[in-house]
């Protein structure tokens, strides 16, 4: 679904990202890892077309994602809360998403009454704009936002971060189910070594901007990775 | 302690965006900045003397004195629209040993320096020398200026006590423009009884002590208040507002663009930033009973046409030069979104055109300066929809500065978007009418050009989708830019 080639991205002379060869295939359940200043939020960024590659290019289901955006209908992101519209309420956000991606307002309806366990009732009705939230619940609306209108590949950075401990425990879960069908590509990075190797399937760990591991997860992943990060 | 504070806002101050600008734009702020002042200074040193030429017979302390009831109503109603609590960052400071009075005490000792309170002393302490050269008594001069001050400063303060609602700002222009009205009509004249009290200040020092004992008390009452509300839940916080519930389904006829026009609406409504910027454009309005009432400018139809630009096109200059600055704090949503410029622009360019037809409504009364200057304001709203409606978008797509928008602009905040590309793009909005009226005016007739001024807008009308295409390549182009820099925090 995803294909990375010889993509590097250098701001004054001093390379952040460096990747030569990344194949994501459709239905994979991809999680990034790596310290801060890794290059994670920098990839994900290319991959969305928010920064220009200095070398190389990303396809996106064939299309190259800075040449055309015929990839954006069947994509989907929420990298921070850059990605939320502070005046709106949490229903009129999703409305507007919906608008965007040419999604009924009453199948949107059916799609967040999914979700109201996630929401915890601090989500829905409660009269308040975005900017008015708490660190947690924006992330819960930039997460569930990204889902409207069943994308092919959704984009999250760090979705853990902020989150209480029963919402992560629930997130997990929908991102395992996500991908179940094998139609939905996820791409998520984490700081949690252990809750991203219950989500994905494969792991890739950069460092300074390369990548150093890509794993195939299994029960010694999480060793793995720790012993790794320990270092 | 009260050091260690100052050191702290001065590097705020130092390393704020404007300082940061590049070398040629600090110089223009610089320029400006000694420009205004030079200014002020010199109104100061001669504005005695203007006095004096403009009523000979009258002293020209007391001509001053009789009308600085306006001037300090003015500068609260100016205030109360441009001047907010400087909040510095309290929550580091809440936790360490320091004595609440003193931060509240610094951050009301801080609005001291604004630029309200520096500019009247520029006015006023040259023109209290020359009263004092010019033979006034000097210890009376000096209670006059002690008493002027006071009022500056309780100006200062009163707008932090009411300016938590909009009712006194509507109370305070209202009170003006009756006062206005009711002088011009001669039935009552309250220049004359502000000028017992504001003339009283020299003549009979002791008045001097109101405005004081008025400026302690509003004082007192700021510390009291903050003293009182400060945590970070409190008054120095922002606070959480209200959701305003909309109803925009008369919006759904717009096809296409309604879900971008919806949230535009939801934008100018729900911020602080565009809701002042609809407040700016309602003064535009008034713009022409500055230009029309000169006997000057009367006599010059290439700057009435330029007026009348300005009566119509308020909300379309001041809104328009932003787009998409607007946009900035989530623009990296809609650029990862499937969204069609087109669509996008057009919402925007919907509102602006909506806005110059209002304009032109409210701008009827005009009929009394005579049809020929509705006729004006008429073809000026008409080159206001074709034209210059797609040049200030295309400006905005050039301007690039992030917006904050629920945090009011503060004088001299525009600076931070003011640049050469910037320069050069209002150079049309402001020359281009101008020209378009005058070369058929002059060579014609004064018929000729306002009809070539209403044709010009006919223009814009035929080649808009030109017009659109070129906005729509322009913003694909900077896309990498702008995102940069919408991503720069203040």
């Amino acid at each position: 679904m995803i294909n990375i080639s010889n993509i590097s991205k250098a701001y004054n002379g001093v390379e952040v990202l460096k990747v030569e060869e990344l194949n994501i295939p459709k239905g994979q359940n991809f999680g990034l890892v790596g310290n801060n200043g890794a290059g994670k939020t920098t990839m994900f960024s290319l991959l969305l077309d928010l920064i220009k590659p200095t070398t190389g290019e990303i396809t996106n289901g064939d299309i190259v994602v800075s040449q055309s955006e015929d990839w954006k209908p069947y994509t989907s992101a929420f990298i921070d809360e850059s990605f939320l519209i502070g005046y709106l309420t949490p229903e009129e956000y999703f409305y507007f998403i919906g608008d965007l991606r040419g999604v009924e307002k009453s199948e949107v309806d059916d799609l967040l009454a999914g979700f109201e366990d996630f929401f915890h009732d601090e989500i829905l009705n409660q009269k308040k704009y975005l900017r008015d939230l708490s660190k947690g619940n924006q992330k819960k609306v930039g997460i569930v936002a990204a889902l409207i209108g069943n994308p092919e590949v959704i984009i999250l950075d760090e979705p853990f971060a902020n989150l209480d401990p029963t919402t992560q425990i629930r997130l997990k879960k929908i991102l395992s189910e996500l991908t179940q069908q094998k139609q939905t590509t996820v791409l998520i990075s984490s700081h949690d070594l252990m809750h991203v190797t219950d989500v994905c399937k494969r792991i890739v760990v950069l460092e300074k901007g390369e990548v150093v591991k890509d794993i195939k997860t299994n029960e010694a992943t999480l060793k793995e990775l720790e012993q790794y990060f320990s270092q | 302690m009260f050091k260690r504070f100052v050191s702290l806002q001065w590097k705020q101050f130092r390393r704020s965006s404007y300082f940061e600008a590049a070398i040629a734009i600090k110089i223009l702020i610089i320029l400006g900045i000694l420009y205004f002042g030079g200014i002020t200074i010199l109104a100061g040193v001669g504005g005695y003397f203007i006095l004096q030429k403009a009523f000979p017979e009258v002293d020209p302390l007391l001509t001053l004195n009789q009308y600085l009831i306006y001037w300090f109503l003015i500068d609260l109603g100016i205030r109360y629209f441009i001047q907010q609590m400087p909040v510095i960052n309290i929550k580091p400071l809440l936790i360490i040993p320091i004595k609440r009075k003193k931060v509240v005490q610094f951050l009301l000792g801080k609005t001291a320096t604004s630029f309200f309170n520096i500019l009247p002393l520029l006015f006023f302490i040259p023109f209290s020398i020359t009263l004092i050269v010019k033979g006034y008594h000097p210890l009376y001069v000096t209670a006059w200026f002690f008493g002027i001050l006071s009022l500056v400063f309780l100006n200062n303060f009163t707008v932090y006590l009411i300016n938590k609602t909009n009712i006194y700002f509507f109370l305070i222009v209202g009170i003006v423009l009756v006062f206005i009205a009711l002088q011009r009509y001669e039935i009552f004249d309250i220049t004359a009884y502000a000028q017992v009290f504001f003339y009283g200040m020299y003549s009979q020092p002791f008045w001097v002590l109101l405005p004081i004992l008025l400026m302690i008390l509003a004082f007192y009452a700021n510390y009291q208040y903050y003293l009182q509300h400060f945590y970070i839940d409190g008054a120095i916080s922002k606070k959480a507002e209200k959701v305003k519930v909309l109803d925009l389904k008369f919006v759904d006829k717009f096809g296409k663009i309604a879900p971008f026009l919806k949230n535009d609406i939801k934008l100018i409504l729900r911020n602080a930033r565009p809701k002042q910027v609809l407040l700016t454009s309602f003064f535009f309005l008034f713009y022409g009973l500055f230009f029309y009432t000169m006997d000057v400018y009367r006599n010059i139809p290439a700057v009435m046409a330029f007026a009348s630009i300005f009566i119509t096109g308020g909300f379309l200059l001041t809104f328009g030069q932003l787009v998409p600055s607007w946009d900035s704090g989530y623009y990296k949503l809609m650029m990862s979104q499937n969204i069609p410029y087109r669509e996008y622009l057009k919402s925007k360019l919907v509102l602006m055109i909506f806005a110059v037809v209002v304009s032109t409504i409210l701008s009827l009364p005009y009929l009394y300066f005579g049809w020929d200057i509705y006729k004006l304001i008429l073809a000026g709203a008409s080159f206001n929809i074709g034209l210059n409606s797609f040049i200030t978008l295309y400006g905005g797509a050039l301007n690039r500065i992030p917006v904050e928008l629920n945090v009011k602009a503060k004088a001299f905040q525009n600076t931070s978007g003011f640049n050469v590309t910037q320069l050069l793009i209002s150079l049309p909005k402001i020359i281009g009418p101008i020209i378009i009226f005058f070369i058929p005016y002059y060579f014609i007739s004064f018929n000729a050009g306002i009809i070539t001024l209403a044709l010009s807008g006919l223009l814009g009308l035929i080649f808009q989708n030109q017009f659109l295409n070129l906005i729509e390549k322009l913003y694909q182009k900077q896309k990498y830019k702008t995102i940069a820099a919408f991503d720069e925090k203040k």
